[in-house]
């Protein structure tokens, strides 16, 4: 029973982290029209970045503030080199963004290596819950995955750029008629994605392995919680991200992770079978 | 004010303006009418610069709008009210209103803009895509009037509006029309457009053919029947 409390535990504090990512696809998805095949690298840099703060200075809260900025400017640059071009060739994104994985993953393994590390998570305590001595880190990662979340839904609401980015994901024409900058926002659209992503990977680098395939693993499940939530509800993916990694987490419980994943995906083919646009389709915002 | 010189615009390979030139003055109302597929949208997208031109000008009192990015040009004085409305759904009634502006509208602009569509006012917090028809078009209109435009582009305003309500949307036009603003208006409505307008160009295949004063082309059954096919 305690395995089965721990790992549904772990299980919400991954779909916590996964939420923060597959907003970021979802966005992408949803403004641009780009099925972003590099997504899960964009973590997988994340992950990198963090661990490069922490053994360039020796702090890794540094890198809560440091990794996302970085990610920021890399999704800008991408998105005016790569996606710019490309823009409204849906099928042509994929070859892009799967070219641009294997970029980003290749520039990992030739500069950071090959061999997957581990880092010391930098709150090493435990505290008891439900009768279990739980990490106090993972706690942390699911309170910041958290903030996160609620920070990003108070920028698309609240701030000036988040309502011209509802905007020109609904009709981009009519928002440039209105005087807004489309093309600064589908930079900072997918800037802010890569950030999130980013951020996701300083979350996640002491409570997963540091590596250059990293993203690979991430990627479907994203995809997954983004397709189950519905596609562009970012409401919807925040709850089908948690939804899937606490099943996932359980049935890791009893089963194999291979199982557990192969459950996951049959729920998702379930889900589709019964409302093909999701669990929360129409209810997009 | 806005003039247009031999606009030439291409949908891919398809040679869609021909040629197009307009002018719409001070105060004045213009309507520019013709059959479906003769253009005039198009024209309208070129002039907001969502078409580009691909040859000839769009100047707009001294701009040469075909040279600044398309998202310039309603900070320049011009209003686009799109045809379908283009009311962004999920967005509030009072975020669409706001949608062109750098901040938060100033009560005084909204105060006046309600003065003039009241019921925007009720459903300030209502997303957009929950309006009624006729409640969108006020919307559309609304949005671009917090912009303070001196010119207000209209794409077929009455499409799709239930016909209780189309005098109302005909009234404020005229409405804004009368305190200043000028109107260039492509209707599918030919009483609307002969309402409101003083000047009317008619299209064909992409160019300006024919243009009248309102008052004459009312009695000229034979160009209207010649261009529009129909008989007022």
């Amino acid at each position: 029973m305690e395995l089965v409390i721990a790992l549904g535990m772990n299980g919400i504090v991954w779909g916590l982290i996964i939420a923060l990512i597959a907003l970021g696809l979802s966005i992408i998805f949803g403004l641009l029209d780009i099925i972003n095949i590099a997504h899960g690298d964009f973590f997988m840099v994340g992950t990198v970045l963090a661990w490069f703060v922490l053994e360039t200075t020796g702090n890794y809260w540094l890198a809560f503030f440091i990794v996302p900025v970085i990610g920021f400017a890399m999704g800008a640059l991408i998105e005016y080199t790569v996606i710019q071009p490309i823009k409204n060739a849906a099928a042509l994104s994929i070859v892009a963004t799967f070219g641009l994985s294997i970029i980003l993953q290749e520039s990992v393994r030739g500069t950071f290596g090959a061999a997957p590390t581990r880092l010391v998570p930098p709150i090493e305590t435990t505290v008891p819950l439900f009768g279990l001595e739980y990490e106090v880190y993972r706690l942390f990662a699911a309170l910041v995955s958290i903030a996160a979340i609620v920070v990003f839904f108070g920028f698309l609401h609240r701030t000036k750029m988040g309502t011209w980015m509802r905007a020109v994901r609904f009709d981009p024409e009519t928002a440039t008629a209105m005087g807004i900058p489309a093309r600064r926002v589908y930079i900072v659209t997918f800037a802010i994605g890569f950030a999130m992503a980013a951020l996701g990977g300083v979350v996640a680098a002491p409570i997963t392995t540091v590596d250059f395939q990293a993203g690979v693993d991430i990627l479907p499940f994203c995809f997954m919680a983004v397709i189950i939530g519905g596609l562009g509800n970012l409401e919807g993916t925040v709850a089908a991200a948690v939804m899937l990694a606490f099943f996932e987490g359980i049935m890791a419980s009893f089963f194999d992770p291979t199982i557990a994943r192969i459950g996951s995906l049959c729920l998702m083919s379930i889900v589709l079978l019964i409302r093909p646009h999701g669990i929360f389709a129409g209810a997009t915002r | 004010m806005l003039e247009l010189n031999a606009v030439h615009a291409h949908y891919g390979k398809v040679h869609v303006l021909q040629g197009t030139s307009l002018k719409v003055a001070d105060g004045e109302a213009v309507g520019l009418l013709g059959r479906n597929g003769v253009g005039k949208t198009t024209t309208l997208k070129s002039i907001m610069g969502l078409v580009p031109a691909t040859g000839g000008n769009v100047v707009f009192d001294g701009t040469m709008l075909t040279q600044i990015p398309p998202h310039k040009i309603p900070g320049t004085g011009i209003g686009y009210v799109p045809q379908g409305r283009g009311i962004f759904p999920t967005l509030s009634v009072r975020e669409n209103l706001e949608i062109g502006l750098p901040k938060a509208a100033a009560e005084e602009t909204l105060a006046h803009v309600f003065e003039r569509f009241p019921r925007l006012k009720e459903r300030l917090r209502q997303a957009g895509g929950t309006l009624s028809g006729g409640e969108q078009q006020m919307l559309a209109i609304a949005r671009c009037l917090v912009l303070k435009p001196r010119l207000l582009i209209l794409d077929e305003p009455t499409e799709g509006i239930m016909p209780i309500l189309v005098q109302d949307i005909r009234r404020e036009i005229a409405a804004v029309n009368g305190a200043g603003v000028s109107l260039l208006l492509v209707e599918q409505n030919i009483k609307t457009a002969l309402k409101l307008c003083s000047r009317i160009y008619i299209m064909e295949k992409g160019a300006v053919v024919h243009e009248a004063r309102a008052e004459d082309l009312k009695n000229d059954r034979e160009t209207l029947h010649r261009y529009l096919g129909v008989t007022v």
